[in-house]
């Protein structure tokens, strides 16, 4: 088991970072934009190639964090090793900052569902998506920083709330937590749990990372449904739990995602300097109150 | 089966559009149908997709417009519904799928446009290798070079079409303002496609050329190689050919064959 490890002293806990996407990748190795950091999907540079080799370039530049979407954790399939040894030389190319993947499933039966599709939550998932975390820790040699997921649904025979969930898989594992905040609000909205109170339930000291990113508003029927597609500028509800977060859990490694309807850099530069405005604010505030 | 396996099986299904049934009753509604919220993730498995083979196959899109495109994505996803996480490895037959596409029978050349657009893919997404010097090759003695086994960059391949396909890609190219006007007895054309630099080039090739690389390419000899480009050309230069290929920095490395193969 990887041993416990305190992610309040972060070497990325200055500035917030960027989803890097190819769109904006010829920009930021020509000129490295004014943010802390950058985030990539490792599963889009695996080949290697041009891409890849802008990527080393722009690490000269700036710290990397790995995001990845493709280990399928959660799968009653298993992992896949390929996918595992291709992540292993992806980190030891790039000596990433962070490493991150998804309590979620992709996987079944041999064909990849292109999706972080939600688990139910028991003591059976539990155990698999531990062994399977712990074993990718092992491989890899590195802690992992598990991502709640954004979901729309969720199964009938499910006994174990969210992020208790996620405070035992920290036990198991000794993975490290990355708190999605729009993933919260969003989840919270379609299932109807309350976000403040999930915030509350995760584990402060395990949490190595904030994301940030904005969703859609769709009506279905009656009501409607928030689907988490990182398409706009993060929403005011997710940055006022945001600020609950960054009272409750202290600052963190925080990145911005924006994954369709890519704007120019500039629109995510200006989001990451509101996110750094946060968290100074948040930060300020706390110190006042310890001093008072 | 355990519980968590049967309901990822019957999710995956209901995603894959094989059968929803099974699984509805799994899911909570919470104020919607449980069927809506099931077509959420089937949705965005069609449309992530789709958009996959549309960022692999601009020119293919662009030449027979969005809605067929999707129309045919959608047949080839259903089809062949992806195995491994990494997306620009996804789509590898849906050139061989088009060809098998009787609404599309009428664009002739669509299948070797798309094998034209997957062999840029492809060479994007492999690694350089460094290429084998000339030192690196003055150990081999003459006499061995009959048996002589070249490895090549991994980004190249080479495509052979009766249709001027690298004419109509750079006609049709989605940054191009207006459709580009097709000439379809301008003959065939003989494509070598590979990275350069930071780019993905691809360029004609003579027929001794072509049938002396693609053979090489294809794992055969020296000698073998040869042999099949002189039997249709007698006054092929075996010497410049392979200079060319080493001065391209395209030989990555070689060994020789075996001196007795058994077949």
């Amino acid at each position: 088991m990887t041993p416990q490890c305190d992610f309040t002293q972060m070497p990325l806990s200055g500035k917030a970072g960027i989803g890097l996407r190819a769109q904006h990748l010829a920009e930021v190795v020509a000129s490295p934009p004014a943010v802390g950091w950058v985030e990539i999907h490792p599963e889009n540079y695996m080949g290697g190639g041009p891409a890849l080799r802008a990527i080393e370039r722009v690490r000269a530049d700036l710290p990397v964090s790995l995001h990845g979407v493709g280990l399928s954790l959660g799968s009653s399939d298993g992992l896949s090793e390929r996918h595992l040894a291709r992540l292993g030389e992806m980190i030891d190319r790039l000596q990433p900052a962070l490493l991150s993947e998804h309590l979620s499933w992709s996987a079944v039966e041999g064909k990849y569902l292109n999706d972080l599709m939600p688990l139910p939550y028991t003591e059976e998932s539990l155990a698999l998506v531990a062994a399977h975390v712990g074993l990718a820790q092992d491989r890899l040699r590195r802690r992992i920083l598990i991502e709640n997921p954004s979901s729309y649904l969720r199964y009938r025979h499910s006994t174990i709330p969210e992020a208790e969930f996620l405070a035992a898989l920290v036990r198991l594992t000794g993975c490290g937590l990355l708190c999605d905040v729009n993933n919260i609000y969003v989840s919270g909205r379609n299932l109807g749990f309350d976000p403040a109170a999930y915030l509350a339930a995760l584990p402060a000291e395990a949490i190595g990372e904030f994301h940030l990113a904005g969703h859609h508003v769709n009506p279905v029927g009656e009501g409607e449904i928030l689907i988490d597609d990182h398409g706009s500028e993060v929403a005011e509800p997710v940055w006022a739990l945001h600020r609950r977060a960054l009272a409750l859990i202290g600052a963190r490694p925080t990145l911005i995602e924006w994954d369709c309807r890519i704007p120019p850099l500039t629109v995510l530069i200006a989001e990451a300097g509101k996110a750094d405005a946060l968290a100074a604010a948040a930060l300020k505030e706390r110190d006042d109150v310890r001093a008072a | 089966m355990s519980a968590l396996r049967e309901l990822q099986c019957a999710v995956g299904r209901a995603v894959l559009g094989l059968d929803e049934a099974s699984i509805v009753e799994a899911i909570h509604g919470d104020g919607l149908e449980p069927a809506a919220r099931l077509a959420i993730y089937r949705h965005h498995y069609l449309t992530s997709l789709t958009e996959a083979l549309k960022a692999i196959y601009p020119v293919v899109c662009r030449l027979v417009d969005e809605r067929f495109f999707a129309y045919a994505a959608r047949g080839f996803i259903d089809k062949a519904p992806p195995r491994e996480p990494c997306l620009f490895e996804y789509g590898v037959a849906f050139p061989d799928f088009l060809a098998e596409l009787p609404a599309a029978a009428a664009v002739v050349y669509l299948p070797d446009v798309a094998r034209l657009e997957w062999a840029i893919n492809a060479a994007l997404h492999a690694p350089a290798e460094a290429p084998v010097s000339r030192a690196d090759f003055a150990q081999v003695p003459m006499a061995d070079y009959p048996r002589l086994i070249f490895r090549l960059q991994p980004s190249l391949s080479f495509l052979a079409s009766h249709w001027a396909v690298d004419r109509i890609w750079q006609a049709n190219r989605p940054e191009n303002e207006t459709v580009g006007r097709l000439d379809l007895d301008d003959g065939g054309c003989r494509l070598e496609i590979r990275q350069q630099d930071d780019a993905v080039v691809f360029r004609r090739l003579d027929a001794a050329e072509f049938d002396f690389r693609k053979a090489i390419a294809d794992g055969k000899s020296l000698e073998a190689a040869a042999a099949g480009v002189l039997a249709s050309d007698p006054a092929f230069d075996l010497a410049k050919a392979l200079h060319r290929l080493m001065g391209e920095g395209l030989i990555a490395g070689f060994q020789l064959s075996s001196p007795d193969p058994i077949a």
